[in-house]
């Protein structure tokens, strides 16, 4: 569903990402794991073409991202995206974040993507507060209603850039826990997070990174219980022991 | 200082006649001087090619320009060149085009202001460069422009009154008509000149601490 190959990105003569091939599935969930810089950001926002690629073919449903004449707008309807940070429209209620897109790149009517963002508020537990500013909403909550925002759109992948990185610790919990519900059903998704118990219960592949590269791929049992990369085992141990 | 004869009926509707031209100088040069900073300042903040650029100089140039020196070129030195307008919309143009340059940087800096965030999360969801404009980085710019806006409305304003020198019959000018005809006016003219600058331009600024207030 998603292939990367030969994938190479440069910032002026830094190189960010160097020779990536990876294949995702339909389906699959994927965490992406490494150090600070490594280029996991960007390796993620290679797939929705937020950044573009230098050389190398990266597809996604057998679309070339990086063709000119590829629509953009119409690959994104099928890629959803969760920040750090959220980026919840501050000026519009959690509804109106919610409908926006459906509405204004689907065509439905205000009822119809009411009534659909309604089901995903529902869904990430928080419908009590469709008609609050996301800024009087908690962190965790916000970042549900990006997830809800996502998924309104209806999208086949979900993408993922550290969703919890920015929350307080008692907050990660609900997040995490809408994530793996998702994962369940069956949701194709690329995370980059450093959970390892989300992980270790619904990936089915780890990607560990470093300065640029994909330097293992393996499944969460055996990678946590012993990674092959000594530069894994060496970040491993670190987020273990922070 | 004779304040009976010089707030006589006449003078007053006269006075009333000029500042009705100074409002609607004003507002003539608010509305499109408005209109035309905020495409110059969408189209450099788009970063369209070659003509952001072209822009960016004018707008420099325009900035650094006495207001005066522009009043005296449209109406004076056009004409030269076979462009001649009447006084009056001669110190419009001037107004406008100088407070659309002085906008469009009041406009591109509130559109800089936001989070680069904001662009990814609507572009990601499938919105368009212009939908995300519209629905996402406008609404959240303007608020934020709303006081430098209204301040620079009030310098409009004020700055109508440089028009006296081409002997347009604004507020200034209808005054020193009056002061003109009998010294004993002039300070009583002038201390009612001063407060129909203020009256307009406080309210003005009371309008835009409500909607300052009302955003946050
Ligand atoms: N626009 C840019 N211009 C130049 N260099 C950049 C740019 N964006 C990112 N980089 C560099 O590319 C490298 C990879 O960045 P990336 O954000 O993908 O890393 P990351 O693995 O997500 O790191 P983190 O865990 O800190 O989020 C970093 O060294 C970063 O400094
Ligand atoms: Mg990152």
């Amino acid at each position: 569903m998603i292939v990367f190959s030969q994938v190479n990105k440069f910032y002026g003569d830094f190189q960010v990402l160097k020779d990536i091939n990876l294949t995702i599935n339909k389906g699959e969930v994927v965490v992406v794991i490494g150090p600070s810089g490594s280029g996991k950001s960007t390796l993620l926002r290679c797939i929705n073409h937020l950044e573009s690629i230098s050389n190398g073919t990266l597809t996604v449903n057998e679309v070339s991202v990086s063709d000119k004449k590829t629509d953009i707008n119409k690959l994104r309807k099928e890629i959803g995206m969760v920040f750090q940070h959220f980026h919840l429209y501050p000026h519009k209620t959690v509804l109106q974040n919610i409908t926006l897109a459906p509405m204004k790149v689907l065509g439905q009517s205000d009822e119809e993507a009411k009534k659909i963002a309604m089901k995903y508020l529902e869904k990430v537990g928080i419908a009590e507060k469709a008609n609050a500013l996301p800024s009087q909403l908690s962190g965790g909550q916000q970042q549900r209603v990006a997830i809800a925002r996502g998924l309104a759109m209806n999208p086949e992948i979900m993408l993922f850039d550290e969703p919890t990185s920015a929350l307080d610790p008692e907050m990660i919990g609900e997040v995490l826990d809408v994530m793996k519900a998702l994962a369940h059903e069956g949701m194709t998704m690329v995370v980059v997070t450093h959970e390892m118990g989300f992980a270790r219960e619904v990936a089915d592949r780890i990607v560990f990174m470093d300065q640029g590269q994909i330097l293992e791929e393996a499944i969460p049992a055996e990678f946590y219980a012993e990674p092959k990369e000594e530069r894994a085992k060496l970040f491993l141990s670190r987020i273990l022991n922070h | 200082m004779d304040f009976a004869g010089a707030y006589s009926i006449d003078h007053l509707k006269f006075l009333l006649e000029g500042f009705g031209l100074t409002l609607y100088m004003a507002v003539i040069a608010i509305i499109c001087s408005f209109i035309i900073g905020a495409v110059i300042a969408i189209i450099r903040y788009a970063k369209v090619p070659v003509i952001s650029q072209i822009l960016a100089v004018i707008v420099e140039i325009i900035r650094n320009l006495p207001l005066l020196l522009l009043i005296f070129f449209t109406y004076l030195a056009l004409p030269d060149i076979g462009i001649k307008f009447n006084p009056i919309p001669a110190a419009i143009i001037a107004l406008t085009i100088f407070e659309a340059a002085m906008l469009s940087e009041i406009i591109r800096s509130g559109l800089n202001s936001i989070d680069k965030g904001q662009i990814e999360a609507a572009r990601s969801s499938g919105l368009n460069y212009i939908q995300t404009l519209w629905h996402i980085i406008l609404p959240q710019a303007l608020r934020r422009m709303v006081p430098p806006i209204v301040s620079q409305f009030i310098s409009l304003l004020k700055d109508t009154s440089l028009a006296v020198v081409v002997s347009v019959p604004e507020l200034l000018h209808s005054g020193q008509i009056i002061y003109g005809q009998k010294q004993a006016y002039l300070v009583p003219i002038l201390l009612l000149i001063v407060m129909m600058y203020f009256v307009v331009n406080y309210a003005l600024s009371i309008l835009s601490r409500r909607l300052e207030v009302k955003n946050t």
